[in-house]
């Protein structure tokens, strides 16, 4: 099945809940409305995709996103699947009864973003402790432990537009401070 | 199938004290365990001798990699990539390299291609040798950790010559290698190479032709093919399950499609399966590095980049093969000299959630076996 096929036959199936798609390489992009996932991931899974890559999480500040990667052993098809969920309450059905993978990402996407996975069997936090607060790769987690990006001064060294004709030249780099006298030995 | 109803989030509740037989028992291993590589909990249920269910706990190396990454610049998550997977160093900055330069559509210098499936594969040859000492360690085979260390210093003497380190390189740029290999270095490769292969049949010798191991893993920690792809394993891991599934194969990246090599597959699914399929992995490496040696080409080493590294928005997943399996790196870059989401796939994470699968029915005593066999990196595993 070539990548054009498959989203074609996704989209007879799920019709309007498909929001976003596209065909890159490979690889079929699509972004499904959270009530429609689980029926898209296991179509999908029934398609051939039987290995799940990863499931991640992203933070886009309207609204929370969940990532799945497909691939398959048997054909170098991908699927890259976005589903967004609302940040208030952030929820969207567990796929683990499809892959069993998912279990330890759904559990690390719920302990860095909060995104709860309706019908996961272990639903704990996984890498942090049970009793920390906030989920920290939101882009609203303050922590002042974090050290922020600091760019060294780096965007000053790049190039500027030329300054038009007759403007007042910018201020050079300082002049170096005049040598200490040599000392008496 | 019949879904059960999810706990309550912020409970404990893990494995349900039922108390019906007096035999049933909870032991702890770790997190201080020597067998457990870093620091891993294994929480075994146990009836008697048996084990009846695993609960790992991890997290206690948890140091916000991702979270770091967003608030720095791509260049300077590279060294923050070494530390992900400290045994295998070169194979991380190798997946995060390549994704990042997928992501900016960077054509990278056939020699820079080369240098780096050299030093990938020796990298992969260092890990797997720690694997098999550390491995030999845990089941009582003081011997073959002697002797894998000394091959593995080999390879690092190689590394420092490189890099002026032994550990944590640093060593790949995004668009090519910072610097070429130094004069002499490879004829020492070679060298290594020769002597390398010599020794091969010394790691059969005390490992896989003695009885006594032998008797210890064949038959035990076995996975059921179909669950391995369920549970997403890869790399040895998978291909201990009979499934010839290699991405620089399957899916290939940089070089790999030019040389000759052969993947190694064993369908009994044991621990003895992932013994044989690392052991020849070392093999076939030795014969990647022979054959990049010999085709390496003259020529740049970098690709023309800006210095603000800008990738233009967009997302993308990347995997390759890291010593441990599929490396992925997800990266999603709103055009800004950061990434916006960076988030690491890695190996042994996911391996390792198929342990108590694999540990059903096994005796107390083979926990560290089966465990040795999964080829953990806690470093990667919590991040």
């Amino acid at each position: 099945m070539t990548p054009e096929e498959l989203l074609e036959q996704v989209k007879q199936k799920f019709g309007d809940t498909v929001t976003e798609s596209e065909v890159k390489g490979v690889e079929v992009r699509l972004t499904i409305k959270p009530e429609a996932s689980w029926e898209a991931c296991r179509f999908l899974r029934d398609a051939g995709f039987e290995y799940l890559n990863c499931l991640s999480g992203a933070d886009w500040m309207t609204h929370l996103e969940v990532v799945y990667d497909l691939s398959s052993l048997r054909h170098p098809n991908k699927v890259h699947l976005r589903v967004p969920v609302d940040r208030a309450n952030p929820v969207v059905r567990s796929v683990t009864d499809i892959w069993r993978a998912a279990n330890w990402h759904e559990r690390e996407c719920y302990d860095l973003f909060g995104v709860r996975f309706d019908g996961h069997p272990d639903h704990r936090r996984i890498l942090l402790p049970e009793d920390w607060v906030g989920f920290p790769l939101r882009k609203d987690y303050a922590d002042e432990r974090l050290v922020p990006y600091t760019d060294y001064g780096m965007e000053e060294k790049l190039p500027r537009p030329e300054a038009a004709p007759g403007a007042p030249k910018a201020a050079g780099p300082p002049k170096a401070a005049a040598p200490l006298p040599p000392t008496e030995p | 199938m019949e879904r059960e109803k999810p706990i309550p989030i912020g409970t404990t509740a893990v494995m349900e004290r039922t108390g019906e037989t007096m035999e049933e028992m909870y032991v702890n291993m770790g997190p201080q365990h020597p067998s457990t590589h870093g620091v891993l909990r294994l929480l075994l249920k146990l009836d008697g001798e048996y084990i009846i269910d695993c609960v790992p706990f991890i997290g206690y190396l948890h140091r916000c990699h991702e979270k770091i990454g967003e608030n720095r610049n791509y260049t300077q998550i590279i060294p923050y990539t070494d530390r992900l997977d400290y045994l295998a160093s070169m194979s991380m900055n190798f997946g995060y390299v390549l994704t990042v330069e997928r992501l900016m559509g960077v054509k990278v210098p056939e020699r820079a291609e080369h240098m780096r499936v050299i030093l990938a594969e020796l990298q992969r040859i260092a890990s797997h040798l720690l694997w098999l000492a550390t491995f030999g360690l845990d089941l009582g085979n003081f011997t073959i950790f002697i002797y894998c260390f000394r091959e593995r210093e080999m390879v690092l003497d190689l590394f420092e010559a490189v890099s002026g380190q032994r550990l944590n390189y640093s060593f790949y740029r995004i668009g090519g290698m910072p610097m070429d290999f130094p004069d002499t270095w490879i004829d020492d490769c070679k060298a290594f190479l020769d002597w390398f292969k010599q020794r091969l049949p010394e790691y059969d010798a005390l490992m896989g032709d003695n009885v006594l191991f032998q008797k210890r893993v064949q038959g035990v920690g076995a996975i059921d093919p179909k669950l391995a792809v369920d549970y997403g394993l890869s790399g040895p891991m998978i291909r201990s399950c009979g499934i010839r599934w290699d991405l620089r194969r399957n899916d290939p990246y940089s070089v790999y499609d030019r040389f000759e090599f052969e993947i190694p597959v064993f369908d009994t699914c044991d621990v003895w399966a992932r013994y044989m399929v690392r052991r020849q992995e070392m093999a076939e490496s030795a014969r990647i590095v022979e054959q990049a040696l010999a085709q390496l080409p003259a020529g740049d080493i970098m690709a023309k980049m800006p210095k603000n590294i800008r990738p233009p928005a967009g997302q993308v997943y990347c995997r390759t093969e890291s010593p441990r399996g599929e490396l992925g790196f997800y990266i999603i870059s709103n055009g800004s000299v950061k990434p916006y989401r960076y988030k690491v796939r890695s190996p042994a994470y996911v391996n390792l959630s198929a342990l108590p699968e694999m540990l059903k029915g096994c005796l107390v005593a083979d926990v560290v076996a089966v465990l040795g066999s999964v080829d953990i990196v806690l470093g990667e595993i919590d991040r």
